[in-house]
This record gives C-alpha cells, sequence and structure tokens, in this order.
C-alpha cells in the first residue's frame, strides 16, 4: 500500500457544517466499501477552499477510482514519498 | 484505432483549431454512417490541440434527449441556470455561452447531432451564426442518414450549408487498400472482409482483432466476439451499462455492487472506457451489440435496477429516470418522472421534448383522477402548440373536456375552452374561436371560477377587435379589467388595457400608437412577454396596414429578435409574415419572397399565411414571371375562415390587381367587392384597406361606392390628384404604388414616368401592362421595355443583404459591420461586393449618397 496526498478543490469547503462532513465521510466509507480492493481513508483536513485527504491504496488510479464513486474532486493526486516530524532529529543514520 | 483515410479530414479540422488558435472561428461538422470514424477522428484532433482548450460533449441516446444535455456536462463553462427546475432565459444562456466561448481560443466538440434536442439545437444555430466573430473551432458530428426533414438538428445543418465559415465533411468507406492495411499480419482476405464489411472501419477493425475466429457476419458477432471470455456474472455488469444509454454514473457503482477488480476485468474486453463522470461503450455498435443479448423480460429487470439506484445519486434527472422508468415498465414512476421532465423541457425551451414526455407520461398514467389526465393533456397540448401542431393540440384539448367536467372543476374546464378558442382563432376558425371562447365566458360565470371570466372575455373582445367590432370589443375589455379590478391581478388588468390601447390605434386616435407602447413597455417590465409580443405584433401590423412603413421596420427590427429571444413562435411567424407584407410595399421583392417562404414553409399558423401567400402572387406577376393563380382560390377561402373586414379587403384588392393585370374578369372582384366595398368602408379602421380596393376597382373601371372616410393618398387618388398621391407614396416609401399612382394619370408624361419607375423597380410585368394600355389608346412614344434593369435598386436582396445595405448607406466601414454583426470582416467584404452586383452601384459611396433613393435610410 502506498499513501496519497489528494487535494480537492471544494469553494467555500471551510463553511462545511459538522453535518455536512458527516454526509461526506458515509459517502466516502460506502466507496471505500465497495472497491473490493485493499483502501484505507486514514484522515482530511478542510483548509479555506480545499479539502487535503491522506489515503492509502495500491496506486494513483485506485484512489481516482474512489473519488469518481464518491462524486467528489480530485485535483491534485501525490504519492507521499516519505514522513518526518520532530522526533526526525533524533533518527540520523549517518 | 487507427486512422486510414482520413488525412484531408484532419486537415481541415486542424485547420479550424488553428484559426481559433490565431482568434479566426469557424465550423466543421462531419457526417458519417455509425462506425465510420468520426469519433476517433475527433480524438485524433483532440490529441494534440495546442494553444486553445478542448470542450467535448456529446447528445443523448434517450428516448427523448435531455434538454439542453450537451451543454449541460459542460461543467468547465460554468454556466448559471442549468440545475433543474431553474427559470433561465435561453437567450441568456446563449449569450454566457457566447461570453464563455469568446474569452479564450477554444474547440468545442458536440458529438452525435442526430440525438440532438432543440434547444441545443437552437444554441449551436446562435453559435453557428456568429463562429466567426470568435476564437472557436465549432466541430460537430452526425449520422446525416438519422437526421429526416423533421428533426430539429435540420435547421442547424441548413445553417452550415448556407452561412460562411461552416464547412460539411463527408466520410467515405474505407478502400480495399485501407482494409488490407488493418488486416496486416492477420491472414485475412482484404476483398472478403471489405466486402462483409462496407469498408466500414469499425467493423473491419473488429475483425481484425479476432483473426483466428470464423468471419462474422456482422459488426454485432465482431463486437461479441471479445466477450466470449467474460464470466457470466461479469456480462450481466456489461448488460447493465449496455442499459444506461447515456453512461452508467460513477457513483451507481458501489449501490450496484460492481467492484474495482470487476471493472479491471471488464476493461480487457476493450468495450468499455471512462467520460468524466461515468462508464460508456466505447462505440454505440458496442453498445447495440451488447444490448441484443439481454433476453426477453430481461430488459425491464435491468431498468427497474438502475432506476432504483439512481434514485439515490443526486442530482436526480427526471429525464434519464423516466426512460428507465418506460424501461422497468413502471407506470406510476415512469409519468411522476416524465412529466417532472416536461417541464424541466419548457423552462428550457424545448418544446418539442417537452411535448414527447408529456405523450410519454400519459401513455403511462396509471391512476383514473380526470384532473391529473386532464391536466397532462393541457400541458401536451401547450407543447404543441409552441411547436406549431396545432391540429394535435386541438384534439388533446378537446379530450379534457369530459375530463373536467367529471371532476366537476368549472376553472379548468373554461381555461381548456378558452386554449381551444385561441388555437382555433390561430388555425384560422374565426367561428370555433368564437363559440369556444363563449362557453369559456359562460362557464367561468360560477363563483369558483373567478379570474376566468376575466380572462375568457379579454380573449372574446381580443377576436371581436380583429374582426373591426370595435364597439363590442369595448365592453367585453371593460368587463375584464372589472374582474381584473375584483381579484387585483396586474396581468389581466394590463391586458385589457393593451388590446383596448390597440383598438384606439386601428380607428387612428391620436396619441394612440404611443400609448400602446407604453403597455407593451409595461408588459416587459412586468415579465409578460408573450403579452408584449401580443402589442408588437399588433402595432406591427397597423404600421403597416397605415402606411407608416418606416415605423414599421424600425419596430420589427426589435420585435422579430424578441419573438426569438423569448420564444414566442407564433408571434415570430405573424411577424415574418407582416414583414413580408412590408417588403412588399418597399419593393424589396426577393425579401418579400424569402419571408413569405419561411411563414409557408414552416408548419406554422394558418392565421400567419394570408400575407405570404397574396406575396409570392404578387410579387412574380409584378416582376413578369409567372405566377401560381390558383393559390388564390386558397387565400379566398382562407380569407372566408378568418372572416375579418381587414383582412377580406386586402384579398379582393390582389384578386382585382390580378384581374387588372391578366385582363380576366373575376367574379369575386366584379360582384363581391363592388357590392361589398361601401359597407367593408363604413367599418372602423377600414381607411386604408377599403382605399386600396377603391383605387383597384378604379383601374378596372369598375364602379366605386364608398361610403366612409378614405385615407389621403385614396382620397387624392379618387380625386384624381394623381402627382400628389404619387408625391404622398414617395414620402412613405413604397414605390410601387407611387409609380401606379404616376400612370393613374391623364398626363402621358406622368403615365410615361410611371413606366419607367415600375422598369426601375423591376415590376417590369406590372410597365409591360401599361405599355400594351398605352399602346391600345393610341400612344406611339410609350418606352421599349430595358434589356435589363436601368436603375438602381435593392429589390433583389435578401433580407441579411438588405440588414448589411442598410449598415453600407450609413457610412460604415467593413470592419464596422463585420463587429455588428459578428462575422468576419472577409464575410463583410463578400456581402458588400454581392449587394453592390445585386443593386446595380460601381462603389459603396454611391449607395451612401443614393441611400435615400434606395430606401435604405
Amino acid at each position: 500500500m502506498k499513501r496519497f496526498i489528494i487535494e480537492r478543490e471544494i469553494e467555500n469547503a471551510g463553511d462545511l457544517t459538522a453535518d455536512q462532513l458527516a454526509d461526506i465521510a458515509q459517502t466516502s466509507n460506502e466507496a471505500v466499501a465497495s472497491l473490493g480492493v485493499p483502501y484505507t481513508w486514514v484522515n482530511s483536513y478542510v483548509a479555506g477552499d480545499k479539502i487535503y485527504c491522506v489515503h492509502e491504496a495500491e496506486d494513483a488510479e485506485t484512489i481516482l477510482e474512489h473519488a469518481r464513486r464518491g462524486g467528489f474532486p480530485a485535483n491534485k493526486v501525490t504519492e507521499v514519498a516519505n514522513e518526518f516530524g520532530p522526533h526526525s532529529a533524533g533518527a540520523r543514520v549517518s | 484505432m487507427q486512422l486510414l483515410e482520413r488525412e484531408n479530414e484532419l486537415t481541415v479540422l486542424r485547420t479550424a483549431v488553428d484559426g481559433a488558435v490565431q482568434g479566426q472561428g469557424s465550423g466543421v461538422a462531419l457526417a458519417g454512417d455509425s462506425g465510420f470514424g468520426k469519433s476517433a477522428l475527433i480524438e485524433a484532433l483532440c490529441r494534440d490541440v495546442t494553444g486553445a482548450r478542448v470542450l467535448r460533449t456529446h447528445c443523448d441516446p434517450l428516448d427523448t434527449p435531455r434538454p439542453l444535455g450537451p451543454f449541460r456536462d459542460l461543467r468547465r463553462l460554468q454556466l448559471a441556470g442549468l440545475e433543474r427546475g431553474e427559470d433561465f432565459l435561453l437567450a441568456e444562456l446563449c449569450e454566457q455561452i457566447y461570453t464563455s466561448l469568446a474569452a479564450e481560443p477554444t474547440v468545442l466538440v458536440v458529438e452525435d447531432l442526430h440525438w440532438v434536442d432543440a434547444a441545443s439545437t437552437d444554441v449551436l444555430r446562435f453559435l453557428a451564426r456568429r463562429v466567426e466573430s470568435m476564437p472557436l473551432a465549432l466541430i460537430l458530428s452526425y449520422r446525416d442518414r438519422e437526421i429526416d426533414p423533421r428533426h430539429s438538428a435540420r435547421r442547424l445543418l441548413g445553417d452550415i450549408a448556407s452561412l460562411d465559415g461552416l464547412t460539411q465533411v463527408a466520410l467515405q468507406p474505407l478502400s480495399v487498400d485501407s482494409v488490407r492495411t488493418l488486416l496486416e499480419g492477420t491472414g485475412l482476405e482484404p476483398e472478403r472482409v471489405h466486402a462483409i464489411t462496407g469498408g466500414n472501419p469499425f467493423f473491419a477493425a473488429e475483425v481484425a482483432k479476432e483473426p483466428d475466429l470464423p468471419l462474422p457476419n456482422s459488426v454485432r458477432d465482431a463486437v461479441l466476439a471479445h466477450t466470449s471470455e467474460v464470466e457470466p456474472n461479469d456480462f450481466e455488469v456489461l448488460q447493465l451499462i449496455a442499459t444506461a444509454p447515456d453512461r452508467l454514473d460513477d457513483r451507481a457503482l458501489p449501490l450496484l455492487g460492481v467492484d474495482l477488480p470487476t471493472l479491471r476485468r471488464l476493461d480487457a474486453t476493450s468495450l468499455l472506457t471512462r467520460t468524466d463522470d461515468g462508464i460508456v461503450f466505447r462505440h454505440e455498435l458496442a453498445r447495440q451489440a451488447v444490448e441484443t443479448t439481454i433476453p426477453p423480460g430481461g430488459g425491464s429487470r435491468l431498468h427497474a435496477v438502475l432506476l432504483d439506484v439512481l434514485e439515490q445519486v443526486e442530482t436526480r434527472d427526471p429525464a434519464v429516470l423516466s426512460h428507465h422508468a418506460v424501461g422497468a415498465r413502471d407506470g406510476a414512476r415512469a409519468t411522476h418522472y416524465a412529466r417532472l421532465a416536461g417541464e424541466d423541457a419548457a423552462r428550457a425551451g424545448a418544446h418539442t421534448e417537452s411535448a414527447a414526455f408529456f405523450a410519454t407520461a400519459l401513455e403511462h398514467l396509471t391512476t383514473d383522477d380526470p384532473r391529473e389526465r386532464a391536466g397532462l393533456l393541457l400541458q401536451l397540448s401547450y407543447q404543441q402548440y409552441m411547436t406549431s401542431r396545432l391540429v394535435e393540440a386541438i384534439d388533446n384539448v378537446r379530450a379534457t373536456f369530459p375530463l373536467w367536467e367529471r371532476a366537476g372543476d368549472a376553472a379548468g374546464l373554461a381555461a381548456a375552452h378558452e386554449a381551444v378558442a385561441l388555437y382555433e382563432y390561430y388555425s384560422a376558425r374565426r367561428r370555433q374561436a368564437e363559440t369556444h371562447s363563449g362557453r369559456a365566458a359562460d362557464i367561468a360565470v360560477a363563483p369558483a371560477a373567478g379570474l376566468a371570466l376575466g380572462t375568457a372575455r379579454a380573449l372574446q373582445g381580443y377576436l371581436a377587435m380583429m374582426r373591426s367590432e370595435i364597439e363590442q370589443a369595448r365592453e367585453f375589455f371593460a368587463e375584464a379589467t372589472q374582474v381584473a379590478a375584483e381579484h387585483d391581478d396586474g396581468l389581466l388588468t394590463l391586458k385589457s388595457g393593451l388590446f383596448r390601447a390597440t383598438t384606439e390605434l386601428v380607428c387612428e386616435e391620436d396619441g394612440a400608437r404611443s400609448n400602446l407602447l407604453d403597455h407593451i413597455d409595461a408588459a416587459r417590465d412586468g415579465g409578460w412577454d408573450e403579452l408584449a409580443s401580443t402589442g408588437y405584433s399588433q402595432i406591427a401590423n397597423l404600421d403597416v396596414e397605415h402606411g407608416r412603413f418606416r415605423a414599421a421596420e424600425n419596430l420589427l427590427q426589435l420585435s422579430i429578435p424578441f419573438t426569438i429571444e423569448r420564444d414566442i413562435p407564433i408571434c415570430r411567424h405573424w411577424q415574418t409574415a407582416v414583414r413580408s407584407r412590408l417588403h412588399l410595399h418597399q419593393g424589396h421583392w426577393n425579401a418579400a419572397l424569402e419571408d413569405a417562404g419561411d411563414v409557408l414553409n414552416s408548419e406554422g399558423m394558418p392565421l400567419a399565411k394570408l400575407w405570404p401567400y397574396l406575396v409570392n402572387v404578387l410579387v412574380p406577376l409584378r416582376r413578369g414571371e409567372s405566377a401560381d393563380l390558383n393559390a388564390l382560390d386558397e387565400v379566398w377561402a382562407l380569407a372566408d375562415l378568418i372572416d375579418e373586414p381587414l383582412r377580406r379587403l386586402a384579398v379582393l384588392a390582389a384578386l382585382a390587381e390580378v384581374s387588372w393585370m391578366t385582363g380576366e374578369p373575376d367574379e369575386r372582384v366584379r360582384e363581391d367587392a363592388v357590392d361589398q366595398l361601401a359597407d367593408l368602408t363604413a367599418q372602423p379602421g377600414a381607411s386604408w384597406g377599403a382605399g386600396h380596393l377603391a383605387v383597384w376597382l378604379r383601374r378596372l373601371d369598375l364602379p366605386v361606392g364608398v361610403s366612409g372616410e378614405l385615407a389621403e393618398p385614396f382620397r387624392l387618388a379618387l380625386e384624381g390628384r394623381h402627382a400628389d398621391a404619387a408625391r404622398w407614396w414617395n414620402l412613405a416609401g413604397d414605390p410601387f404604388a407611387e409609380a401606379m399612382s404616376w400612370s393613374d394619370s391623364s398626363d402621358p408624361d406622368e403615365r410615361v414616368r410611371g413606366i419607367k419607375l415600375l422598369d426601375g423597380l423591376g415590376a417590369v410585368g406590372t410597365a409591360d401592362r401599361h405599355r400594351v394600355v398605352m399602346r391600345a389608346e393610341g400612344f406611339t412614344a410609350v418606352p421599349q421595355r430595358p434589356r435589363q434593369s436601368t436603375r438602381a435598386n435593392p429589390a433583389g436582396l435578401t433580407n441579411r443583404q438588405l440588414e448589411v445595405a442598410k449598415l453600407v448607406a450609413r457610412g460604415l466601414s467593413n470592419a464596422e459591420i463585420a463587429a455588428r454583426l459578428y462575422i468576419s470582416p472577409k464575410t463583410a467584404d463578400h456581402h458588400v461586393s454581392a449587394i453592390l452586383a445585386k443593386i446595380g452601384l460601381p462603389t459603396r459611396r454611391a449607395v451612401v449618397v443614393q441611400a435615400t433613393e434606395l430606401g435604405l435610410t
């Protein structure tokens, strides 16, 4: 499984209510369940006119298939090359 | 798919795209049977477009297409108002699309025009007429065999054939050599495959894919050969996709339980492809092939599955849902969705589709509720009226009478009688119209009927007014006004006022015309387009009747576009007919014939056909060409049906002119016209029509008994003041009447002057008649018939050329003309050259100098 960042352009996404986000989450879960291949929705972040999602799948095509089935935009799909954080400072290898 | 023998076509398409990138728009229409590679060609083109955005869309293969389907799918244009159930004006949509396409170089592809809806046809015609002024390559494709003369795309194809900047390209079958190329390495015999496939590229390519199988006998067999390995469960998914001709919405996949591995397996058949929002067959022939494998009875089950699923997917599209409900044989839902789709289509101005949806709703109606059936029939009839199907419209409204009675619904019954009254009147059957409007008023007296009495009275008044029964009309309008006040109804108040103002104009009362214009403005401000348009129709007609030709011309320039923009076909027919009469007065023979043909060829309103019939007889007669005089019997019958003094006077005057031209006595003139003239003259508003007839009777040496006041030019003529009459017509802008007035004189010089004017107008038939008369009277100095028209005149110009000629006369340059008419400067240049040749003037400067004489001011 690879990890992907998905940028979804949705006008006024920041104004979405908790109920609306619940509906979107349900649609997304149903789309995940319908794929019939390994797929994990990790998390999503609403910011301005965009929603940034972190998903795991075999390839970018499967990410797009999930978006199609959910009726979501997927304006940019980028594979995550690496992850690091404050803890990474102590993880030098050389 | 490999492109073979399509280099020339591809070059034409690429040239259009290059032009668009450089700001010079054009259009290409690709015609060819299914499988001839229209889509493959468009694919190849779109793959390497640079410097322009590509917008690709297609028409719906549903039983009844979604109104504006191709434009609804163009989300990138961000068109407002296309959401379901929103009211919007087609004209505004056209403007939006135009603005959007003019903003940046664009390749707009609309495929499968043979499935196009009427509203999309209107939008495409709008774009086609302006294509040269936009950075646009408009690429259309269609199967020419599937577009019959009644098809809504027919007019668009007519435009493509006649307008500048648009070309048609017909795709041909492949040669044996190209089939050989396709089959390379397969071991198959090119000649045999060519014979089986008829050179159809799709079919031949399918055969090449499965060289080891026996040669298929049909496209169907060739397609199904790809599915031999498909598991039964997967095959059912294929059949489900084949049941959704527009596309299988991606969002339906979870509900249908179709997972990604299934789609991957089906992808191996190479039959499917993904669009922006769904799965479709790569080719319609492939879809049809799979559809034929659905067993009897299986189709309705698949439709039912899709219907259940699509009901859960937003935004629900009633056009698609009604298609599946019909397929599922689910009557209740078919009626429900078809009605909604019909209402949507009506809002979008797609009346042909709207009528089809209402007919579907009725066909599947399961309830016994008479009110529901009657309501649907009334909705259907209105859409049929909007598409000029008056006979069916009347039948359908009549069918509602017993239903309203059964439902005990007086208001509904009154509304039905009122609708029939109007349709009967447009069908030129006055008697039936009067009967039904009277019935509507009688029924509407019941207290529950409320406003219906007022609207019925307004209609009765309108019918009376058209028949010159002015006093009675005013009484009806007064009663309508009273009902409107009781119910505080703005529309009925304004309608009564507007009709009353029209009666004032009929009677030529002071200030009537500006009063009527004020009412029209109020109607426009209130959003009552149809009432405003009716007002324009009345003014235009009376302007021509009363000799205000320039005023009529200015008004029609504004009002005809209004009828098109606001989608009011009845008024467009009527006003085009009025314009053909106006052109007849102005000596614009070709433009008159063009308008007359337009009205007679569109299955329109019999009521509007009177002037076009007359124009079709009088123009060739005046020009000295052969005229179909038998058509006069039809006009006479029509005038009888319409039974209105002003219409009858016009027909009698035309019969008198024909009689004078041919020397054949006509009973209708010698008896009816002579006997009725005095009575007709006494009618309110008849001073022009009666004057016109009186002058022709005088020319035939028949008795002229006049009881009322005649309009000025005719009074002058009957008093023998022919020069004054001629000057009057000259100022008014009616060169034919001017010439005839000179010829009415007893002074030989003035008579010769008339003959020369007629020659100059191209009315050599009329001039010859005068020559014969003068020679018979012993005059020798009669001018010879000229070899060709010696005087510059605009008689040969079409409506479009007249439009351009007026701009030339005002001193506009080609670039300015091009900008104003949305054409390229090169096209404007062509128009101007053609106009100068037809008018017979050497330079545009000469047109400016002679603008007044040419009647182009």
